[in-house]
């Protein structure tokens, strides 16, 4: 089981004292909480994409990279990165080279993009988002897997012997989710391609998540990939915790009642009730999370958003310096009743260890066109 | 078996739009009953709902009561839909209800109009208010709909002539009709089509 948190990016005016930090504040902010992530022992720092004020995250994987550089464990992956606008040649691209300087630890979660105005600021239409996603998607995976692509679609421009640069690390892809909260048009595209798929489970009640993620169970296993409770299954959630739970009730209270998205909707308490939303004790997050299994079986991610609406640097370090004592009875929980066939996340190392491993020369020999020898036949 | 659900907008306690709801209802399944016997009836009384109403506009989160509106909605073979006249149209809540639902939920259902108003100055509010709106959301309008004003209440024999003409249309759209009753949102669809584009 995976634990790691997600950040939307959001650049909030604290409420409790009307300041609005800097954007250079909020993204060295990011740094730091990643970093925090992985001294905590989390297994997954990812970030936001966004292409508007008032969000930092408009080039994940400059982000990511110096993450990367200051980091050595932790996965690096996007919630998400934007398969509909993002040129999927510059996406290949940039995660390519972002895998190899993170030895591998990286992998991404695709998503359309809700913003009207970013489309057409991409020379895109966002009438067309989900038949962009699955063209995109589709010339994606070419690009990650195939020497030499020649291809044509509906929305790019085409390509005729096209091949990416650099090739994926060990000529291993990126692991890929695909994150939906009720299209089930993305359900279907990551249960066709064995990919993962996630539920961001913050908005909605966990009964409609857990609908999505049997939808894509089903075809999972329709696709040929494996029994149903083997597919690839992340969620998200949220809590905001302190070691007295009327505290963390008392504190969140002002960022919740005008937070981003659901501010000035329901009350906290109902919100708490109707979403996964957990603001407690420890323990109360603890046993809150550890249900979430039983609503869609036994899952391989769970991400928390911490770092949201306004809350300040030092709150966040300290939610997960909170989440860092509890980690051990999240992951005894998680690891309690699992079947052995239920699998883990697949990684770097495990795709890698997976890897068809016939004849060297039925993989595609790379030359490097300054040296003219393949990377295999250099000494390491 | 015949479900339909009955959505009234009145905010009184009791409201002429539920008083005439109720009474095209009661028309509309004795209609049906000659036609296929089986007629359950679901009343939404939106003023319940007024402020998950208000709480989904603002975060899309359905409370529970709101979602099970939803859910009754999706189970039905027609909807009567009566509402009161606010300055000219329908009210508030009314909007926000037909706005909660899934874009596609109404496509192909039944619908029987009504409205009341406090003078007959409004009787034109079915025409000009809410015929486009279920227009736009692609539900088939009985032909005849029930506008109330309040000096009606007191001329009952024409009130109730035009309650069995609207209920008797709008038994035979709804028996003529097979709205969907599955959830588009959880639906997988063919992924070579969708490949294809």
């Amino acid at each position: 089981m995976q634990l790691g948190i997600f950040s939307v990016g959001d650049i909030t005016p604290d409420p409790t004292t009307g300041r609005t930090p800097s954007e250079h504040e909020r993204i060295l902010a990011a740094v730091t909480i990643a970093k925090k992530a992985e001294e905590i022992g989390l297994d997954v720092f990812a970030t936001g994409e966004h292409h508007n004020p008032p969000f930092h995250p408009s080039s994940p994987t400059t982000l990511l990279g110096f993450i990367a550089a200051q980091t050595s464990r932790i996965i690096l992956s996007t919630a998400t990165t934007l398969i509909t606008t993002n040129d999927p040649v510059k996406i290949a691209e940039d995660y390519s080279v972002l895998q190899h300087l993170a030895e591998g630890r990286v992998d991404l979660m695709m998503g359309r993009g809700n913003t009207g105005p970013v489309y057409p600021w991409f020379g895109r239409d966002i009438r067309d988002g989900i038949p962009l996603a699955i063209e995109n998607y589709a010339l994606l995976r070419r690009l990650w897997r195939e020497d030499v692509v020649n291809w044509e679609g509906k929305f790019r421009s085409p390509l005729q012997g096209f091949t990416l640069a650099p090739r994926p690390l060990d000529g291993v892809p990126p692991f890929v989710w695909h994150g939906s909260i009720r299209s089930p048009e993305i359900a279907e595209q990551a249960a066709y391609y064995g990919d993962g798929f996630f539920h961001n489970n913050i908005f909605w009640n966990l009964s409609h998540t857990r609908r999505m993620v049997n939808l894509y169970r089903q075809r999972f296993e329709h696709h040929g990939h494996g029994p149903a409770d083997t597919a690839i299954v992340g969620l998200g959630g949220q809590f905001f915790m302190r070691r007295n739970s009327q505290d963390a009730i008392n504190e969140f209270r002002p960022y919740f009642d005008v937070a981003p998205v659901y501010g000035y909707g329901p009350s906290l308490e109902e919100f708490a009730e109707q979403t996964p939303l957990t603001v407690g004790s420890p323990q109360q997050v603890l046993e809150r999370t550890l249900s979430f299994t039983g609503e869609v079986g036994h899952y391989q991610r769970q991400l928390f958003l911490l770092d949201h609406a306004g809350l300040p640097l030092k709150t966040v370090l300290e939610q997960l310096d909170l989440l860092g004592e509890i980690l051990p009875d999240l992951r005894a929980g998680f690891a309690e009743g699992r079947p052995a066939h239920v699998p883990a996340a697949p990684t770097h190392a495990s795709l890698l260890a997976a890897r068809p491993s016939g004849p060297a020369s039925e993989r595609p020999v790379v030359l490097d066109d300054v040296t003219g020898r393949s990377p295999e036949s250099v000494p390491a | 078996m015949t479900h339909l659900v009955l959505v009234t907008a009145g905010t009184g306690t009791p409201s002429s739009s539920r008083l005439l709801g109720e009474r095209l209802a009661q028309a509309s399944v004795a209609a049906l009953d000659s036609l296929r016997p089986g007629t359950t009836v679901t009343h939404l009384e939106l003023r319940t709902l007024a402020v998950d109403l208000a709480q989904h506009s603002a975060t899309r989160v359905p409370s529970d009561a709101l979602q099970a509106a939803m859910t009754a909605m999706l189970s039905a073979d027609g909807v009567i839909a009566v509402t009161p006249v606010y300055n000219g149209s329908y009210t508030g809540v009314f909007k926000l209800f037909f706005d909660a639902l899934d874009t596609e939920l109404m496509r192909g259902r039944p619908v029987l109009l009504g409205a009341t108003g406090g003078t007959a100055r409004h009787s034109f509010v079915i025409d000009h208010a809410l015929v486009p709106l279920f227009f736009y959301l692609k539900a088939p309008v009985a032909p005849v709909g029930v506008y109330a004003a309040t000096e009606d209440w007191g001329d009952t024999g024409r009130l109730d002539q035009r309650i069995q003409a609207a209920a008797a249309a709008f038994a035979t759209l709804v028996s003529a009709s097979s709205p969907s009753k599955v959830s588009a949102e959880f639906q997988a669809p063919n992924f070579e089509d969708l490949l294809r584009g």
